[in-house]
């Protein structure tokens, strides 16, 4: 078989992914997902593991620094076979890089200097030199960058979120262009899955937010019922 | 020389029948591996999926008819006319039945999203299906022009 119809049963067995913001839920659970992926051949299922090891936020450790941080991204990164795979896992690790120097600068960090590491990728030694320029001098490569500078200073995170969920996934339907029964697609399936599980979970945070102060609300009426 | 020349117009006869045999087995795989990756994910409309898989099977049928259709007493004088039908259709059938799988996979892919999609996301398929015609078409005429 072609290595471009490698996973055709694979990636026609995975339900369609709807528009990312107007989704409730994920296509289908993290359980099924998985059962699905365990078709993948052992190299490609090693490659996924490690782009979930160099992008996933809650395998991330904030009990280190920086520098061991980027090492461990990069250590990750060095590891995975397939290229596409590699450049995904870059390109979303300088995006999370010049949005950490929107934030540090914004929190009234100096420049960072060059002896230690602090972001991944080739953009980290053009931001520490452009540190007083309104978006790093990167606006062209990152078109979201000024509205994402924006929302920052206005203090909306949710905003902020939204806009660079949707830079990711506009970034995976570029890329997905010509991947149709390939590795490549399964990746890309798989990160957007990850995305739409992202929003959706901050909607179910908001909804549980929502239930604590009602639960609250009403309890208080309780505790007056005993009290009296 | 001579028996070079003959086994050329032998190679022509049956080739146009192992190529798009070999074009019709790898476009049905790949449409069939389509087609039950779709049946893992919907409930109903498998038989369309089914149905749609074995389109590139048609590629081997123009290959048994044109090799038939070369079926003649192979001497120095019509052994080239044979070989040269023959592998040439061959190999046009055999590439006509392999893509014609992979634009039905994708097919299988769209109709199971949007099942209203059905006959459009086949027009692709059928366009291949139309060159495949052609050779078949053209190949049948030209046969008959083969000196004995």
């Amino acid at each position: 078989m072609a290595p471009q119809d490698r996973y055709l049963t694979l990636l026609t067995s995975l339900p369609a992914h709807g528009p990312l913001f107007g989704a409730k839920q994920t296509p289908l659970s993290r359980l099924r997902l998985r059962k699905r992926l365990a078709w993948l051949e052992p190299e490609d299922s090693e490659d996924l593991t490690r782009l979930a090891a160099a992008t996933d936020w809650h395998r991330q450790r904030f009990d280190v620094d920086d520098e061991a941080v980027v090492q461990q991204a990069e250590q990750a990164i060095a590891q995975i076979h397939n290229a596409f795979t590699r450049d995904l896992a870059g390109w979303r690790l300088e995006l999370r890089t010049v949005v950490a120097a929107l934030r540090r600068r914004r929190a009234g960090e100096p420049a960072p200097s060059g002896r230690r590491k602090w972001g991944f990728g080739r953009w980290v030694p053009h931001i520490a030199r452009h540190w007083t320029e309104p978006h790093f001098r990167l606006e062209r490569v990152y078109p979201w960058l000024p509205e994402a500078k924006r929302l920052m200073d206005d203090g909306d995170p949710l905003g902020l979120e939204r806009l660079l969920l949707g830079a990711v996934w506009t970034h995976l339907e570029r890329i997905g262009a010509g991947h149709e029964f390939d590795f490549e697609a399964v990746i890309v399936y798989v990160t957007r899955w990850d995305l739409v599980a992202r929003w959706t979970r901050y909607d179910a945070d908001a909804a549980l937010a929502r239930f604590d102060a009602l639960l609250e609300t009403a309890l208080t009426g309780v505790d007056l019922d005993l009290a009296a | 020389m001579n028996e070079l020349v003959i086994a050329l117009g032998w190679t022509g006869m049956f080739g146009a029948l192992a190529l798009s045999a070999i074009g019709s087995i790898m476009g049905c795989a790949i449409a069939g591996q389509a087609a039950i990756g779709a049946m893992v994910d919907t409930e109903s409309g498998q038989g369309r999926y089914l149905g749609v898989s074995v389109m590139p099977s048609t590629g081997v049928i123009y290959g048994i008819v044109i090799m038939f259709t070369l079926q003649r007493e192979v001497t120095a004088g019509s052994a080239p006319g044979i070989f040269g039908i023959g592998l040439l259709a061959g190999i046009a059938l055999l590439y006509a039945s392999v893509l014609q799988g992979r634009a039905c996979a994708s097919a299988i892919q769209a109709m199971k999203v949007k099942p209203e999609i059905f006959g459009l996301s086949l027009a692709p398929a059928a366009i291949v299906e139309g060159f495949s015609v052609f050779v078949f078409v053209f190949a049948l005429v030209l046969a008959g022009n083969i000196p004995a």
